[in-house]
C-alpha cells in the first residue's frame, strides 16, 4: 500500500482538519494573535495528528505487505488463512474472520466431494474386481465346453474383459503416483505378454505379428506399460480391415530414449482427425463409420503416459494403416547394462 | 473323460481352495482333463486340517475367502510346508503381488486369467519344485511315441526328427486324443510359443508332419474334419 493511496482513504479527515485549521487561523489573524503563538497552535495541532497518521501507516503497510508476499509465494493459494497472522486492527480482524469462515466453508464443500468422488472410485474398483469372479467362471466353463457357440462367447467374453480392464485403469489413472512399481523388463516380456493375450483376437482376424528382437530393458511400471499397449495392440486389432494384415513392433535406440513402434495395416485414420485422436472422447470419422469407438483408450493412453514420463505419439494414413509409437525414456544409469 | 494321458509320469495333485462354487467346480472339471488330480475344499471351517491331510503338489488359493483371507493361510501353511502355492485373486496391484510373494506364494495369478496361462503357470510352478523329466516327456498314440524332450516320433523302432512347429502340433493333437482340435486353437497353442505361423503355414506343417508319419508307417495319423479342424481319433 503507497503512502498517497492509504492518504486519499483519509482525505475527509485530513481536509477538515486543514479547513478549520484555516477558518481559526483567520480568526486568529483578525484579532492579530502573534505569528509565533499561531506557529505552536498549528505544530500542537498538526504534528500529532501527522505522527499518528504515520504510525498508523507504518502498520498498515507492514501487515499487507506480508500479506502480499505470503499470498504470492503460497504456491496453493487457498491454504492463505492458516499462514498468515490475525490483523491487530479492528477492520482488518473482521475481514480475517470472515475470511477464515468461508474459507472454512468452501474447504467443507470441496471435502464433500472429495468424499463423493472416493466412495465412487472405490465403488468402481470393487465393482470390477468382483465382476472378474464371474467373468473367470464363464472363461472356465468355455474351456471345458469347447464348441462353436462357446468359441464366440469366448471373442464376446474377451471384449468385456478389455473394456472391464479399461474402466479399472481409468478409475485409477488419477493416482498412478499410488500405484507403481518401477522395476527393469525386456520391451520383449511385455510385448509377448500383450500378444498373448491377444492371440485369439488376432488369429481370428488374420493379423500376423511381425516382431523385432525388442531386446532393449526399460526401467517402468510393467502394469501401466502393459496396460497402454494394450489398448494400443486392442486398436489394432478392433480397427483391422477385413482382409488379413501384418502388426509390426520394433524397437529404435537412440542416445536418450528407445522407441518402440507398432505399426498396423488397419483402416487408419483420416488426415484431419489424427490430431485429436488423444483428446477424450473423441471419435474420429473411421472410428464412427466402421466401429462404435468410445475414444477414451488413447486418451488414457496419453494421460498414463504423462504421468509415467513415457513419449506417446501418432501417425497414421487412412486406408494405409496407423503407427503409434512408445517412447521410452533411457537415462545414462540404465545404459550401463 | 481324461484328454490327457502323460506317458510314463505320474500325476500331480492340485488342492483348489476357492470359494466361488462356479468357479471351483468348472476348475476341478478343467484341471481333471489336463491330466491332474484334483481336490477341491467345499468347506472353510478347517483349512488347515484339511490341507495337511490332502497332501496335494500344489495348492490354487484364492485370496478372498470367508473365515480367513488367503494371505492368513499361506503364511500359516509356510510354517509347517514348502508345498508350491500359486495365488489366484481378483485384485491385482503391486500390493497384492507383494504381500503374496512374502506370505511365501510361488507365484500370483490374477483373475479372469486365461485358461491356458493358468495351465502354463501350474507347469512351471510342478516343474521348478519337482523338476522337469525331460527324459520321460512321451506321449503315447496307438504305438506312435512324441518324445517332447527331443522332438523325435518313433514307430516300430523306426524314429524320424521333427521341427519345432511339428512337434508342437503333433503334441497337441496326442494329447486332445478323440477330439476335434480346430485350426484357430492349434495356431494359438503354436502362438503361445511365440511361434506366429498363418492358416497357410498351418496347412504345410500339418501336411509334412502327416508326410512325415505316413512315412513311418502310420496310415491316415491326423484327419481332417472339414470346416471343424483336425482329430487324432
Amino acid at each position: 500500500m503507497k503512502f498517497s493511496t492509504y492518504l486519499k482513504e483519509r482525505i475527509g479527515f485530513v481536509g477538515i482538519n486543514g479547513i478549520i485549521f484555516v477558518v481559526l487561523l483567520i480568526i486568529l489573524m483578525v484579532f492579530r494573535t502573534k505569528l509565533i503563538v499561531i506557529l505552536m497552535l498549528g505544530v500542537t495541532w498538526f504534528l500529532p495528528l501527522m505522527s499518528y497518521m504515520i504510525i498508523e501507516y507504518m502498520k498498515y503497510k507492514h501487515y499487507y505487505q506480508e500479506l502480499e508476499e505470503t499470498f504470492e509465494n503460497l504456491e496453493i493459494k487457498y491454504l492463505l488463512t492458516q499462514v498468515i497472522k490475525e490483523p491487530s486492527f479492528a477492520e482488518g480482524k473482521i475481514f480475517f474472520e470472515i475470511l477464515r469462515k468461508t474459507n472454512k466453508s468452501m474447504h467443507e464443500q470441496v471435502n464433500k466431494y472429495e468424499g463423493m468422488q472416493k466412495e465412487y472410485k472405490e465403488y468402481i474398483e470393487s465393482w470390477i474386481h468382483e465382476i472378474k469372479t464371474p467373468i473367470a467362471a464363464v472363461n472356465l466353463i468355455i474351456a471345458n465346453n469347447k464348441d462353436v457357440t462357446t468359441q464366440k462367447i469366448a471373442q464376446e467374453i474377451k471384449q468385456i474383459e478389455c473394456y472391464t480392464e479399461q474402466a479399472l485403469y481409468y478409475a485409477r489413472s488419477n493416482d498412478v503416483n499410488k500405484d507403481y512399481l518401477i522395476k527393469p523388463f525386456t520391451l520383449r516380456k511385455v510385448v509377448m505378454s500383450v500378444i498373448q493375450d491377444h492371440s485369439t483376437m488376432l488369429i481370428q482376424h488374420r493379423i500376423m505379428p511381425e516382431i523385432g528382437a525388442l531386446e532393449e530393458v526399460i526401467y517402468s511400471d510393467y502394469k501401466w506399460v502393459k496396460f497402454i499397449l494394450n489398448q494400443i495392440i486392442g486398436n489394432s486389432i478392433k480397427y483391422a480391415k477385413t482382409q488379413s494384415g501384418t502388426l509390426k513392433i520394433y524397437t529404435h535406440r537412440l542416445a536418450q530414449c528407445v522407441i518402440l513402434t507398432v505399426e498396423d495395416e488397419g483402416i487408419g485414420i483420416n488426415e484431419k482427425d489424427v490430431e485429436r485422436v488423444f483428446d477424450k472422447g473423441f471419435t474420429g470419422e473411421n472410428g464412427r463409420q466402421f466401429i462404435k469407438s468410445t475414444g477414451i483408450g488413447l486418451y488414457l493412453c496419453k494421460k498414463l503416459c504423462n504421468k509415467l514420463g513415457l513419449g506417446l505419439t501418432l501417425e497414421s494414413e487412412a486406408g494405409v494403416g496407423t503407427k503409434v509409437k512408445l517412447i521410452f525414456p533411457v537415462s545414462e544409469n540404465s545404459r550401463v547394462d | 473323460m481324461k484328454r490327457k494321458q502323460w506317458g510314463e509320469e505320474e500325476m500331480h495333485k492340485i488342492l483348489i481352495i476357492e470359494d466361488t462354487q462356479v468357479i471351483r467346480e468348472e476348475l476341478k472339471t478343467f484341471l481333471l482333463n489336463y491330466g491332474y488330480e484334483v481336490e477341491a475344499l467345499e468347506s472353510f471351517e478347517n483349512i488347515l486340517g484339511a490341507i495337511s491331510h490332502i497332501e496335494a503338489d500344489l495348492i490354487l488359493l484364492d485370496i478372498n475367502l470367508p473365515l480367513y483371507d488367503g494371505y492368513y493361510i499361506c503364511r500359516e501353511i509356510r510354517k509347517t510346508s514348502q508345498v508350491p502355492i500359486i495365488i489366484v485373486t481378483s485384485r491385482d496391484s503391486e500390493m497384492d503381488e507383494l504381500m503374496s510373494m512374502n506370505f511365501g506364494a510361488d507365484d500370483f495369478v490374477t483373475k479372469p486369467y486365461n485358461t491356458q496361462i493358468l495351465l502354463a503357470r501350474i507347469a512351471s510352478v510342478l516343474k521348478r519344485t519337482y523338476g522337469a523329466n525331460t527324459q520321460g516327456e512321451l506321449l503315447n498314440y496307438n504305438g506312435l511315441t512324441l518324445n517332447l524332450g527331443n522332438g523325435t516320433v518313433s514307430y516300430q523302432q523306426r524314429s524320424i526328427e521333427l521341427t519345432k512347429n511339428e512337434y508342437k502340433i503333433l503334441g497337441y493333437l496326442m494329447k486332445n486324443k478323440g477330439s476335434i482340435i480346430a485350426r484357430e486353437e492349434l495356431m494359438e497353442v503354436l502362438w503361445k510359443s511365440e511361434l506366429f505361423i498363418d492358416d497357410n503355414t498351418l496347412s504345410v506343417n500339418v501336411n509334412r508332419l502327416r508326410k512325415k508319419i505316413e512315412d513311418l508307417g502310420v496310415e491316415n495319423p491326423i484327419e481332417t474334419r472339414r470346416g471343424l479342424g483336425y482329430i487324432m481319433p
